[in-house]
C-alpha cells in the first residue's frame, strides 16, 4: 500500500537536525520520511481494518519530522511506522469512524488493565511493550498498527468511534485534538472566578480556548496569538481578549491588577493569571508563562515541548503546580466519560471545518509539511492529508 | 534589486532632495522673493519684541563643553605665555557659595582673559563677563566669538540705568559670577577712572556680595588703540569680597569698591581689603565632602 | 506697539500659514475666503519684575500686606504650581522662582522657622530634582530641598485631610500640611483663563476624592467653556471647594500672569504672523522643517522640548482670592483676547508638540485629543469658533508612542479602554473606577515619575465638549491605525481633509484657521 513511513536513521537525523528543521531538508531523501510502496500491516485476532479519509499533520509529527522531538520518546516507539494520529476514515462495511489512537491495556489486551489504564488514562499505559503489537503509545508512532498517512491502519474496536452523519470529515479530524485539549482543560481546572490565559493559537491553543469556555469557563480568557489569522479565530472560539505574545505582561497586568517588575530580560508579575495553558511548548512561552501565572497558580504544559531551557526559579519561588496534559481517556470529573465522546458532542456547535485546511495528497507530502510548519503565518490551522481516492 | 525600484539609498535620497526643493520653491513663491511686497497684505508689524538677545545659547550644554575646551587648549595657555600673570587672592574664589559680581579696573582687552585665567575652573566655569553691547556686539559675529570664547553677553552702556542693569541681575539670580567693569571703558592712559554707579545698584538690588579685582600689567601688554599685544608681566590681586552695609546706599558702596580697587593698586599687600591669612585660609578651606546615606 | 489680535480673511496673495504638526511642522494654503485668527502680539513685560512683585505684595487687594501676617513661630506654607505651566517652560528665572523668594526673604525677616514649600501637583506626576529645580531655582532647591520642599501627593493617605462637604455635596480633601498651617500663600501663574483663582488650592493639593468631584463628564460638558470661568461648570465647583477651604486655611493668594511670547528668537517664526516672516525667518522654517522631516523622533524630541520661552510677566496681583483672580483674568484676556465675529463651518488647528502633561515625553494619541479637542478647541468665549455640527480638522502624527515612565496608565487606557469604547460617558461608568484604584498606578504615581492612573480619563474628558458638539473630526496626517482608534477620521492632506469635510457640512464650507499656539482666546459674537 501507499503510506509515509519514518525511519531509524541515525546519520539522517544528524543531517536533518543540521539543516535546523528545514522543510525541504527534512522531507529530502537524506531525511528520515519516505513515501513508498510498504506492506500493509497484519491484522491482529479481533482488530478491524480502517481506510483514513482525512489525516491531520500534528505539532508532534512535525517535532519528528524536523528532528526537534525529545529523545525521551525514542524507547516509546517502534520503527518504521506510518505516521498520522488524527484520522476519520471508513471501514470495510462504510460507516465512518473516528479513531482513538492510544494503545492501552484494553487494546493490547492486557489483563488485569495497569493502574493508569484502570483509572481511565489508557495513555499514560505501563503496559506498552506488551501484546500483539510493537512498542508504542499511539497508532502512528507504532510500527505494526500502521497511520493516518497511509492507505490502511489496523485498529482495536474500542479505539473506534462512530462519526454522526452531521459531522463532516473535516470537522472529524479534528476530535482528536480537540480530545486532548477537552483532556487538558479537566486538567487544568478552571472556576468561574479564574482568570485563564492560554499561550499559542494554534491547533491545540484554539481548541484548547473552545474547550475551556466549554467545560470550565472562567471569568475572563485571554489569548496569546502571534498571527492574525490565529487572532480572529481565537475571539471568534470564544476568547475574551486576544494579545500579541510582547504585550503579554501589559495585559495580564492590568486584566488582574497585578505590579509588574522589570528584570533584566524579562519582566514578572506580582499577582498574575491563576491558570496558563501553555499550548506553544517553546522555550520563550514557558518562560513567560511562569513570570505572569500568579504565586501559587497553575500552568498545565499542553503543546509538546522538546529539551527546552526553562529557568526554575520562578517555578519554585512562587510554588507553581506545574502539570503536563497528554492525551485522554476517560474524565472523572464527567462520571468517566470518554474524553472523545464529550468532543464529539461539543463539535457540532464548534464548527471545527473553519480549522482545517489546505488539504494535500499523499504525493504532495513535502508541499503539505512545508506548509503546516509555517501554518500560522500562512494564516492555516490543521494542514490535512486527503487519502479520498486511494483505495479503489 | 535595481538602484531605482523600492526603498533604496538612491530613492531615498532623490525623494529628499526633491521635497526640499519643493519646499524652497513654495517659500519662494509665497513670501515674494522676486516680486514686491503685496499691498493687500497688512503693515509689517512691530517685529516681536525678541528681549534684547542676551545671548542665551552660549550659557548651554555644548557650548559651555566646547568653551571649556577653547579656553584651556588655547586661551588660557596663550594668556600665560604673553603675560605669566601672577596671581593673589586666588582663595576668595576657590569655594563661592553663591555668585558674586567682580569689579575689576579696565586698562585693555586683555583684562578679561587675566581674570579668567587668575579664577579657580569651578568658578570660571559659571562666570560670565559683561562686554559693551555698542563695541562688541554691533558686527554680527564678532559678539558671537568673543561670547564663545569668553562668556560674555551684550551690557548696554547708553540707555538708563535701569535697562543697562536688567539682564546682569537676571543672571545673577540664575546662579553666575558677574564679571563687571564698572569704569565703563578702558582707561586712555592705564589708570582707574571714576566708577560709575552701576555696580552698586546691582550689588543692592540682587544682595550680591562684590569682589574688587586690581589687574596690573594689562595696559602694557595692549593699550587701547594698539592692536596686537606685547608679551610682559602682569599681576592680579583678588580681594575680599564686599557687600554693601544695611544703610548703604549704591553710590556709597560703589565709591567704597573703587576705593578698595585703587588701594590694591599700590605695591604691598592690604591686609584690609585683601583679608588677613588667616581669613584667606578660612575662605579657602575646602567644603566638606557630602556623602551619600 | 504690541497689535492686538486679528482675524485675517485669505485671498490670492496671502501667504500659506504654518501648521503645527508635532514634533514638526506643514505649511498649508487655505482656501480663498477663510478667515486666519491671528493672537494678540505679545505685551511689553513689566521691566522690573522683583519691584512689582514687592508693590504686590506690600499692597495686596483686600487684605492686609504680606510683612504683617507673618510673624515668629508660626507654620507658614507656600504652595506653587507645577510644570504642567507654562508651555513652553520659562526660561530662567521663572516668574514663580521670583515670587517666592521675594515671600521666602519676608518670611526671613520675620523670623518664621517652620517653612515647607509644596509643589501643588494634584494628580500630576511627581517632577524630577532637575525640573523643581528649574522653577524654584537653586537657591531655594538648596536651601529647602528634601524635607521642605516636597511634592504633594495625592494617595498618601496619613497626608491628605477631610475637610467637608460643599453645599452642593462636593468633597473636599486638603493636604494634611496645608490644612494644619496659620498661613498658606499660593504663589499661581496663570497662562490661560482656566486656571488660578480658587482652582489652585482646590485641585492642587487634593486627593481623587476631592478633584473626581468636577472632573467628571457631567461638570466638563456644562463648561462651556472651561478657558472662560463664568460659563464653566468646573470653575462653579471649583469656586464651592475653594470657598470651603478658604474657611477653613487662611490663604493668601499671590497670581502672575505672562505675555504670550512663547518661542525663543531661534522660533521667531512660530510667532510671528506668515505675512511678517523676514528673510531670516524663512531660512530658520525652511531649516527647521527639513530636519524635522528627516530626523528621528528622539532627537526631534530633544530639540523641540529644549526650547524655553522668554515669557515676560505682565501682571502680579497679591491678596484675596476674589479680588486677586478678577485682576488677573482681566490682565489674561488683555493680552489673550481676539474679536471673532460668527460660527463657521470648518475649524482647523494644528496642534502642538507639547500639552500640559508631556512636558518631557511624546505626545501620545490620547493627549492628542486632549490638546487639540480638549484644550485647543475650548479656547472661547460666549460660543465656539465651530458650529454645531462642524468639522474640526486637526493636524498631528498621531504616532503609537508613549512614554513608559510618566504615562503608563495611559497605554492601558488606549490598548484596553478605547478598543472598547471611546464614548466619554461610557468609559466613565466602566473603567475609571478601576484605573484609580489600581494598586500598580498608585504605586507609580506615589513613588516613580508617572499620572496618576485616573489621568488619562481625565484627558479623554477634556475632550467631551467638542466630540459631542463637532459633527465630524478629522486629523490630517496620522496614523490611520491609531485614528480610528481614537475614533475620528484620518485624511493625508488637509485638501482630502476639507473634500471629507463636504460630506458632513455642504459644499463651499465657510472655514476658519486658529493660528494656535502662541494662544488666543476667541470672543465669538453671534
Amino acid at each position: 500500500m501507499l503510506a509515509l513511513s519514518f525511519q531509524r536513521s541515525i546519520p539522517a537525523f544528524a543531517i536533518v537536525k543540521a539543516a535546523g528543521g528545514r522543510p525541504d531538508v527534512a522531507t529530502s531523501a537524506f531525511s528520515m520520511l519516505k513515501l513508498g510502496d510498504v506492506s500493509e500491516p497484519v491484522l491482529p485476532a479481533g482488530w478491524v481494518r480502517v481506510m483514513p479519509t482525512l489525516s491531520g499533520i500534528c505539532g508532534s509529527d512535525l517535532a519528528a519530522i524536523g528532528g526537534h522531538a525529545s529523545l525521551y520518546l525514542d524507547p516509546l516507539t517502534s520503527y518504521p511506522f506510518v505516521p498520522g494520529h488524527e484520522v476519520v476514515g471508513t471501514l470495510d462495511d462504510g460507516s465512518r469512524v473516528v479513531v482513538e489512537p492510544a494503545l492501552g491495556c484494553k487494546v493490547r489486551g492486557i489483563e488485569p488493565p495497569c493502574p493508569r489504564c484502570a483509572e481511565g488514562r489508557p495513555g499514560l499505559c505501563y503496559n506498552v511493550t506488551e501484546g500483539p503489537i510493537e512498542v508504542g503509545l499511539q497508532t502512528g508512532y507504532c510500527a505494526d498498527t500502521g497511520g493516518g498517512w497511509g492507505e490502511v491502519l489496523v485498529a482495536h474496536p474500542s479505539q473506534l468511534h462512530p462519526v454522526p452523519a452531521a459531522l463532516s470529515d473535516e470537522a472529524a479530524v479534528l476530535i482528536e485534538p480537540l480530545a486532548c485539549c477537552v483532556h487538558a482543560a479537566f486538567r487544568g481546572g478552571a472556576t468561574k472566578n479564574d482568570v485563564v490565559v492560554v499561550s499559542g493559537a494554534g491547533t491545540i491553543g484554539l481548541l484548547t480556548i473552545a474547550a475551556i469556555k466549554l467545560f470550565t469557563p472562567p471569568r475572563r480568557l485571554i489569548a496569546i496569538a502571534k498571527h492574525p489569522t490565529q487572532r480572529d479565530l481565537a475571539r471568534k472560539l470564544g476568547a475574551d481578549q486576544v494579545v500579541a505574545p510582547a504585550d503579554v505582561f501589559q495585559r495580564v497586568r492590568f486584566a488582574t491588577s497585578a505590579r509588574r517588575l522589570e528584570g533584566m530580560n524579562r519582566s514578572l508579575l506580582l499577582g498574575g493569571a491563576d491558570i496558563t495553558f501553555e499550548c506553544v511548548g517553546s522555550a520563550e512561552s514557558l518562560n513567560d508563562a511562569v513570570r505572569f501565572t500568579r504565586e501559587g497558580g497553575t500552568v498545565v504544559a499542553v503543546g509538546m515541548p522538546g529539551e527546552e531551557k526553562v529557568d526554575w526559579a520562578p517555578i519554585w519561588q512562587r510554588e507553581l503546580t506545574v502539570m503536563g496534559a497528554y492525551a485522554y481517556g476517560a474524565e472523572p470529573k464527567k462520571k468517566g466519560k470518554r474524553t472523545f465522546e464529550l468532543a464529539l458532542e461539543a463539535a457540532p456547535e464548534l464548527h471545527l471545518e473553519q480549522l482545517t485546511g489546505p488539504y494535500f495528497g499523499l504525493g504532495e507530502y513535502r508541499d503539505a509539511i512545508a506548509y503546516a510548519m509555517s501554518a500560522g503565518r500562512l494564516g492555516a490551522v490543521k494542514v490535512c492529508f486527503d487519502l479520498r481516492g486511494l483505495r479503489a | 534589486m535595481t538602484w531605482y525600484s523600492g526603498e533604496g539609498g538612491a530613492v531615498r535620497l532623490a525623494s529628499t532632495l526633491g521635497s526640499v526643493v519643493d519646499d524652497v520653491s513654495r517659500v519662494r513663491r509665497a513670501w515674494h522673493w522676486d516680486t514686491p511686497r503685496p499691498h493687500t497684505w497688512p503693515e509689517r508689524g512691530a517685529v516681536v519684541p525678541a528681549p534684547a538677545s542676551d545671548l542665551g545659547w552660549a550659557r548651554q550644554e555644548p557650548v559651555r563643553s566646547l568653551r571649556y575646551l577653547i579656553q584651556h587648549a588655547l586661551l588660557l595657555p596663550f594668556t600665560e605665555v604673553m603675560a605669566h600673570p601672577k596671581v593673589e587672592g586666588r582663595e576668595w574664589v576657590r569655594e563661592l557659595e553663591r555668585p558674586v559680581i567682580f569689579a575689576a579696573n579696565h586698562s585693555s582687552h586683555a583684562d578679561t582673559s587675566l581674570i579668567l585665567h587668575a579664577l579657580t575652573d569651578r568658578a570660571r566655569d559659571r562666570t560670565v563677563v559683561a562686554a559693551a553691547a555698542d563695541y562688541w556686539f554691533k558686527r554680527p559675529m564678532l559678539g558671537n566669538l568673543v561670547s564663545l570664547f569668553l562668556n560674555t553677553f551684550p551690557f548696554s552702556r547708553t540707555g538708563g540705568a535701569q535697562a543697562q542693569l536688567h539682564s546682569s541681575s537676571v543672571l545673577l539670580k540664575s546662579g553666575w559670577n558677574l564679571v563687571l567693569f564698572p569704569e565703563g571703558s578702558r582707561s586712555p592712559d592705564g589708570r582707574i577712572q571714576e566708577f560709575k554707579p552701576g555696580v552698586g545698584h546691582l550689588a543692592n538690588e540682587t544682595g550680591t556680595p562684590v569682589v574688587p579685582v586690581h589687574i596690573r600689567g594689562a595696559y602694557q601688554i595692549m593699550p587701547r588703540g594698539q592692536k596686537l599685544p606685547v608679551p610682559g608681566p602682569a599681576r592680579v590681586r583678588i580681594g575680599m569680597p564686599m557687600a554693601p552695609g544695611p544703610k548703604e546706599g549704591s553710590r556709597e558702596f560703589t565709591a567704597r569698591v573703587e576705593k578698595a580697587v585703587r588701594a590694591l593698586e599700590a605695591e604691598p599687600r592690604q591686609p584690609a581689603i585683601q583679608g588677613t591669612w588667616i581669613e584667606r585660609w578660612g575662605a579657602g578651606k575646602p567644603r566638606e565632602p557630602k556623602y551619600q546615606a | 506697539m504690541p497689535r492686538p489680535g486679528a482675524v485675517i480673511e485669505v485671498d490670492r496673495n496671502t501667504p500659506p500659514v504654518l501648521f503645527h504638526f508635532g514634533e514638526g511642522m506643514r505649511l498649508e494654503r487655505l482656501p480663498l475666503g477663510s478667515r486666519i485668527v491671528y493672537p494678540p502680539d505679545p505685551l511689553d513685560p513689566i521691566a522690573h519684575p522683583e519691584r512689582a512683585i514687592k508693590r504686590a505684595l506690600a499692597k495686596p487687594l483686600e487684605d492686609d500686606p504680606l510683612k504683617s501676617l507673618l510673624r515668629s513661630g508660626m507654620k507658614l506654607t507656600i504652595a506653587f504650581d507645577d510644570l504642567s505651566l507654562p508651555l513652553p517652560p520659562m526660561a530662567a528665572p521663572d516668574v514663580r522662582q521670583l515670587v517666592m523668594e521675594e515671600v521666602i526673604d519676608m518670611a526671613a525677616e520675620a523670623g518664621v522657622e517652620d517653612l515647607h514649600i509644596i509643589a501643588a501637583l494634584g494628580l500630576h506626576r511627581r517632577m524630577t530634582e532637575d525640573e523643581i529645580r528649574h522653577i524654584v531655582g537653586e537657591r531655594i532647591f538648596s536651601t529647602f530641598w528634601p524635607d521642605r520642599l516636597y511634592q504633594h501627593d495625592g494617595e498618601d493617605p496619613e497626608n491628605n485631610v477631610y475637610i467637608g462637604k460643599t453645599s452642593e455635596g462636593e468633597d473636599v480633601t486638603l493636604h494634611r500640611r496645608a490644612a494644619e498651617s496659620d498661613l498658606v500663600v499660593y504663589v499661581n501663574l496663570t497662562l490661560v483663563p482656566m486656571d488660578g483663582g480658587h482652582k489652585s488650592m482646590a485641585t492642587g493639593l487634593a486627593t481623587y476624592r476631592g478633584i473626581r468631584a468636577h472632573h467628571n463628564v457631567k461638570t466638563l460638558l456644562g463648561s462651556r467653556s472651561y478657558m472662560n470661568p463664568p460659563d464653566s461648570a468646573l470653575h462653579h465647583s471649583c469656586i464651592r471647594q475653594g470657598q470651603l477651604i478658604e474657611d477653613t486655611v487662611r490663604v493668601f493668594h499671590i497670581e502672575t500672569t505672562v505675555n504670550n511670547h512663547a518661542f525663543p528668537a531661534i522660533a521667531n517664526f512660530m510667532q510671528k504672523r506668515e505675512t511678517d516672516w523676514t528673510a531670516q525667518d524663512q531660512a530658520m522654517f525652511l531649516g527647521m522643517k527639513q530636519m524635522t522631516d528627516l530626523a528621528p523622533p528622539a532627537f526631534k524630541r530633544s530639540i523641540f522640548h529644549a526650547m524655553r520661552a522668554p515669557y515676560g510677566l505682565t501682571s502680579v496681583h497679591a491678596g484675596q482670592v476674589d479680588a486677586v483672580h478678577d485682576k488677573t483674568l482681566e490682565a489674561v484676556r488683555a493680552q489673550l483676547s481676539v474679536r471673532v465675529e460668527g460660527q463657521t463651518d470648518i475649524v482647523t488647528i494644528g496642534v502642538p508638540y507639547l500639552g500640559p502633561y508631556n512636558v518631557n515625553a511624546p505626545m501620545n494619541p490620547v493627549l492628542v485629543v486632549c490638546m487639540g479637542i480638549g484644550y485647543l478647541f475650548n479656547f472661547y468665549r460666549n460660543k465656539p469658533v465651530l458650529r454645531k455640527g462642524g468639522v474640526l480638522i486637526l493636524t498631528h502624527p498621531c504616532r503609537y508612542e508613549f512614554d513608559a515612565v510618566q504615562h503608563p496608565s495611559y497605554i492601558d487606557f488606549y490598548d484596553e479602554v478605547l478598543a472598547d469604547t471611546t464614548d466619554p460617558l461610557e468609559i466613565e461608568k466602566k473603567y475609571e473606577l478601576r484605573f484609580a484604584e489600581d494598586p500598580w498606578f498608585r504605586q507609580l504615581y506615589r513613588k516613580s515619575h508617572a499620572y496618576h492612573g485616573v489621568h488619562p480619563f481625565y484627558a479623554w474628558y477634556w475632550a467631551a465638549h467638542a466630540m459631542e458638539h463637532a459633527g465630524d473630526i478629522i486629523i490630517v496626517g496620522g496614523d490611520r491605525d491609531v485614528v480610528h482608534r481614537l475614533g475620528f477620521k484620518c485624511a493625508t492632506t488637509l485638501e482630502d481633509a476639507f473634500e471629507m469635510a463636504e460630506q458632513t457640512v455642504g459644499r463651499y464650507p465657510s472655514v476658519t484657521h486658529m493660528r494656535m499656539p502662541p494662544i488666543l482666546l476667541a470672543d465669538v459674537e453671534a
